[in-house]
Parts: C-alpha cells; sequence; structure tokens
C-alpha cells in the first residue's frame, strides 16, 4: 500500500469522523482487506460509535419508558385531586376547575347555576353511630343525589357532609326544582349502623347572571346555604343581595372584633342570681358586652355568631374566664363575697372541646385567690348532648376540680332524661321560655313543676332565669325552685353597680 | 463438524468448527465475516453442541473477521461450555476487535488474545480442563 494510499485513507477517516461528530451515530467507516494500523483506528472508532449510538437509544427508550411512568402517575394523581375518594363524587377542585370552565362557555348566554347542599345534623350520626355509619350516610347520599339531579350536571362533594351540584344550561325554575328534587331524596331514611336515620339538608342556590364570577357563584352559593342552615333544618335559600350584605357585614364585623379583643372594647356585667328561699345574693352570672365605638352596647347574640363563624369563640371565653375570676378575685379581697355566692360564667361547646380548659381555668384560680367554690360554669343543654366524649372529659375536670357545672338553659334542647342522673352537674338553669304563663296557665304551672321535680330528683339545684315580677318568683319559690334570676330582681350591672350591690346590698336583692 | 451443517444458513460463516489433537474446540470464522448476534448465537450453540455439557478450552480463530457487533459481544458474554477462550488473531485490527470484547463486556470464563497460536494453546492448556 502506497504512502497516497494511506494519505486518502486517512482522509477517508477523517471524513468519517467528521459524519460520527455531527451526530450521525449510525455511519460507519469502510475497513479496509489490508488490517493495518488505520484499520485497527477505523475498528476501533467504528465500535465505539457503534457503543454510543447503542448508549444513545438504551437511554432513549429509558427516558420514553420513565416519561410514560411520569405520565400515568401525573394522571393518577389528577384522578385523585379531582375525586372524592369516599363518594366517587368529584372533588372540590375539580367542581371549581368545572365552574370557571361554565361561567367562560357562558358567556352572555344562559348562565350556570350552583347548588349546595349541607346535611343537617350529621355530626350527631357520626358521634352517636360511629364514622363508618357516617361515611355510609354519605355515600348513600351521594348516590341519591346523583340519581336526583339526573345526567349531565357535575356532582361534587366538597367536605365532611356539604355536597355541590353544578347545573348549566337550564332555566332558573328548572334550577330550583333540581334544588328541591335534591333535598326530597334525603328524606328517605336511610339504615346506617344497624339505625334508620332521616336526613335533611340546608340548600343554598346561585343563579349565575352574566359577568358574575365562577369564585363569586361559588361563594353565594355558600352564603345562601349558610343562611339557610341558620334558618333551620330542610330550608332552602336562594341567594340574593342582601344576603351578600349581610355577609360582608357579618365579615367587617368579625374584623372589628378582633380589633375589639385586642382593645380592650369586651367588658363584662354581671346579673344577680337570688337565693329564692332567703331573697340573698347567691350569685352573678357574667355576661359579655362589646362597647361598640359607633354602635353603642352590643349584646352577645349580636356578635357571638360571628365570633363562632370566624373561630374566635375560644379566644373570648379564654377572656371571660380571665375577666370573671380576676372580678372574683377583687369582690373577694373588698367587699367580700357573701355565704355561697359564686360567679356563673357560661362557656360554648368551642371552649368544651378544649381539654386544656380545666388546667387553665385552675390557673387562673390560683392566679387570683379564686376558691374553685366561688365559680359556675354554664354549659347550655345543647352542647352537653352534642359535645361527645371531650365535653363530657372536661365537665368531668372541671367538677374533679371543685367547680360547680350548671346545665344552662334546661327544656330547651332535644336530651334524653337519663343523662340528667350521669352527668357531673350541680345545678340546672329552667329557660326563662318556660317560664311564660306560669301565673296564669295552671297546665304550664304544672309543667314546669314537673320539671323541677325532675331537676330535684336527680339530685341538682335549680336556677329559674328570666324572672320578670314578684308573682312569677313568689310562685317558683313555693315550687321549690331554690335560685333566680331576671329583671325583677336586677338587670345585668356594670362591675362598679355590682361590686357596690355586694358592698351595701348586705346580701339582699329586691 | 459436517459440511451440511457449516452451510446450513448462518452456518456458512463459519469456517471450521472441530477438536484438535489436544482436545481444544477450534472455531474459525470465515473470511471477511461480520458476526452480528444471530451468527454469533449459531456459533455458541455449535460449541455447546460438541462440548455436550462439558467445560471445553476454545480457540477462536478471528484472523479475518470484518467486525463483531455489539449484540453479538453481548452474546458471547453469556455462559456457554467453553472453560477458556483464546481469541487468535493476527493483526492490529484483530487486537482491538478482540480486547473491545474484553474491555467492555465481562467474559464468564477465563478470556485472553493472542497472536500466536501456540501461545494461545499454552495458555488453554494451562487452564486445566477435562478435555484439555
Amino acid at each position: 500500500m502506497t504512502g497516497r494510499d494511506d494519505d486518502r485513507r486517512l482522509e477517508e477517516l477523517v471524513d468519517g469522523i467528521v459524519v460520527l461528530s455531527s451526530g450521525d451515530l449510525s455511519n460507519r467507516l469502510q475497513v479496509s482487506p489490508a488490517r493495518d494500523g488505520i484499520d485497527a483506528v477505523t475498528t476501533g472508532i467504528n465500535l465505539l460509535a457503534e457503543e454510543l449510538q447503542s448508549m444513545y437509544e438504551d437511554l432513549e427508550v429509558r427516558v420514553a419508558e420513565r416519561t410514560a411512568l411520569l405520565e400515568a402517575a401525573k394522571a393518577e394523581l389528577r384522578r385523585v385531586i379531582n375525586t372524592d375518594e369516599l363518594t366517587g363524587l368529584a372533588s372540590r377542585s375539580l367542581l371549581q376547575e368545572k365552574v370557571a370552565e361554565a361561567v367562560a362557555a357562558a358567556g352572555a348566554d344562559r348562565q350556570p347555576a350552583l347548588i349546595l347542599l349541607d346535611l343537617d345534623s350529621f355530626r350527631l350520626i357520626n358521634d352517636s353511630l360511629g364514622h363508618a355509619a357516617g361515611d355510609a350516610v354519605l355515600r348513600e347520599t351521594a348516590q341519591r343525589l346523583g340519581a336526583a339531579a339526573g345526567a349531565g350536571h357535575l356532582l361534587a362533594r366538597l367536605s365532611g357532609d356539604e355536597f355541590a351540584v353544578l347545573i348549566v344550561d337550564r332555566e332558573p325554575d328548572a334550577v330550583l326544582e333540581i334544588a328541591s328534587r335534591l333535598g326530597e331524596s334525603l328524606k328517605d331514611r336511610i339504615v346506617a349502623g344497624g339505625v334508620a336515620v332521616a336526613l335533611t339538608a340546608g340548600t343554598g342556590v346561585r343563579l349565575g347572571e352574566p359577568g358574575l364570577r365562577s369564585e363569586e357563584l361559588i361563594r353565594d352559593a355558600d352564603i345562601a346555604m349558610h343562611e339557610a342552615k341558620k334558618r333551620g333544618r330542610d330550608t332552602l335559600l336562594v341567594f340574593s343581595a342582601a344576603m351578600h350584605e349581610a355577609a360582608k357585614q357579618r365579615v367587617h364585623l368579625v374584623a372589628e372584633l378582633r380589633t375589639a379583643l385586642a382593645t380592650d372594647e369586651l367588658e363584662l356585667e354581671y346579673q344577680p342570681i337570688v337565693d329564692l328561699r332567703s331573697g340573698r345574693i347567691a350569685g352573678a352570672e357574667a355576661l359579655i358586652r362589646w362597647r361598640h365605638p359607633s354602635m353603642g352596647t352590643l349584646a352577645p347574640d349580636t356578635f357571638l355568631e360571628a365570633a363562632d363563624e370566624a373561630g374566635l369563640t375560644v379566644e373570648i371565653g379564654h377572656w371571660v374566664l380571665g375577666k370573671a375570676i380576676a372580678q372574683t378575685g377583687r369582690w373577694k379581697s373588698g367587699p367580700g363575697l357573701p355565704a355561697g355566692f359564686s360567679t356563673h360564667i357560661n362557656l360554648s361547646p368551642a371552649d368544651l372541646h378544649h381539654l386544656d380548659l380545666a388546667p387553665y381555668v385552675e390557673s387562673l384560680l390560683a392566679r387570683h385567690g379564686v376558691d374553685p367554690g366561688d365559680i359556675s360554669i354554664e354549659i347550655t343543654e345543647t352542647a352537653i348532648m352534642r359535645g361527645g366524649p371531650e365535653v363530657t372529659a372536661t365537665m368531668q375536670s372541671l367538677n374533679d376540680l371543685g367547680v360547680r357545672i350548671e346545665i344552662d338553659d334546661f327544656g330547651t334542647g332535644y336530651s334524653s332524661i337519663s343523662y340528667l342522673r350521669t352527668l357531673p352537674a350541680a345545678m340546672a338553669k329552667i329557660d326563662k321560655s318556660l317560664l311564660d304563663g306560669l301565673t296564669t296557665d295552671r297546665q304550664q304551672e304544672s309543667f314546669v313543676a314537673a320539671i323541677l321535680q325532675l331537676i330535684h330528683s336527680a339530685g341538682l339545684g335549680a336556677v329559674a332565669e328570666g324572672i320578670e315580677d314578684r308573682e312569677q318568683a313568689e310562685r317558683l319559690q313555693q315550687m321549690n325552685c331554690e335560685f333566680g334570676q331576671g329583671y325583677f330582681f336586677s338587670r345585668p350591672l356594670p362591675v362598679a353597680d355590682m361590686t357596690d350591690l355586694l358592698a351595701h346590698g348586705n346580701g339582699a336583692a329586691a | 463438524m459436517p459440511d451440511k451443517d457449516l452451510d446450513s444458513p448462518g452456518g456458512r460463516d463459519i469456517s471450521s468448527l472441530d477438536f484438535d489433537g489436544d482436545g481444544i474446540l477450534r472455531l474459525k470464522w470465515a473470511r471477511g465475516v461480520v458476526i452480528d448476534a444471530p451468527n454469533a448465537q449459531l456459533a455458541m450453540d455449535r460449541v455447546n453442541e460438541l462440548c455436550g455439557g462439558q467445560p471445553t478450552p476454545l480457540l477462536i480463530d478471528m484472523a479475518t473477521t470484518d467486525s463483531v457487533s455489539r449484540a453479538a459481544r453481548a452474546v458471547f458474554a453469556k455462559p456457554c461450555d467453553a472453560s477458556a477462550i483464546a481469541l487468535l488473531g493476527s493483526s492490529a485490527v484483530d487486537r482491538v476487535l478482540a480486547n473491545f470484547f474484553l474491555g467492555v463486556n465481562s467474559a464468564p470464563v477465563p478470556t485472553r488474545f493472542f497472536t500466536n497460536s501456540d501461545e494461545a494453546v499454552r495458555w488453554l492448556t494451562s487452564q486445566g480442563h477435562d478435555r484439555a
């Protein structure tokens, strides 16, 4: 082989390498029959190119496999995100997506509508029959709502017992008909945990309007649903502008309430409780007031509901406990408390769900030099009945501490009489609604007598609230009701007046 | 190895396959053969057939092979009845081909490249086998 040949072969080799380096790894260089050094280099380059090509191909296959796995995982994730696991319905996120799509697609044409339903008293089912039964009820609810809504509407479960139906391309009348059908579909009893339960729901409807954004559609349906829940069981309400205004005011009120807590605009008044047998002051119920800078003094019923919605209840409950126990400590130091006197403090169900409530009360008592017997905690009958094991545990802890427990609003809740004997309570307060007609209606008098007898049979003392005149007070005293409070004795008093009463009232009221 | 076998499809790539007097099985590829996965597998099958399950020293004369594909190298890397393999070549090309195999693939049995047949036989014999 001549040197010229070698030059040519080397040139071909270089050309081949240039092709390979341009990315065409399939190119192979010609090996001559000489099998000399140039051929050896050529062979080596061919082998390396093949190796590289093969590695790239493997890599591409692996990338494709991994991409397919990722795509599958993404699809599965999307399915999980879009589906409510328990019922198989759409999730909140999918509903939001579909509402946005429906609003966008509607343009100026027929607008989508949203129906929200929240089951009434569902927590009772969970608490009394267990979560498995609760889940079975939710699954059955989902099926019934699906059947009632009919095909073509997106049905979603938004949270625990809250469902939504997105209605597209229907006249308002048809939407309302569907909403009503949804509520009706729940009324046939559902067997869960071996018990047949009847369901109702609070239903809120928002009919779409041109220009209404998807988040506004959802928000307004929610406002209507919450308003329906407030009005009682089995209520259907269609959103109105007034509802939005009220909701806005509530939001404003909550913001103000947060400021009020921080700036000491809240205060307590005390309504004396009188021993009907002796006429002496036996205690005082602490009642919260809000000295609103522009609206004047607000009673608790005007702001506690909003506080509850905003999650401020526990903070307010702690504030009340702190103030009332501190005040009791100050009264103890001067002018002193009459024998058997106790300050009555109302606690909400939310307060009672906190297992650290009893230690908190204990620390306040110690800090302010107050005996546990100087304090009574009032808990409504409904809170006790719906409270579940945490509330019972908290009541027991408070009782163990020596703080008296009083059942508030007795006779207004749905209670089983047998619980009266098992509760760690010392007193029951008869709701003022039971005093209507006490002195004019024989039947009502017998009824109140029976209730008092029931309370006494359970070993509890009785307090009657809302006493407005001497006749009522005397009648209750004759019926062996031990304690009473109401405007007849005294309105709720500012701290200074209550202190004055304790100092100069000589323990006597009215 | 009967001629008809070598004449079968793919068999033509093998020039000869038989035992020598030392009990070494010798495989000689046809001139200019391109060894790819099918003919590599055929050669392996033939080798195993002749070995009959007995570990046997194998001498592969690759002096005239044109190229060995990646897939073919993978076939040679599988366990077979060979107890040791001597790759016999003569040119720089053979050395590159053989060493690429030795470097990239891990041979299942002792494998070395030789340019001298006697040395290859000595090495195979020294490996100690039933037949050799």
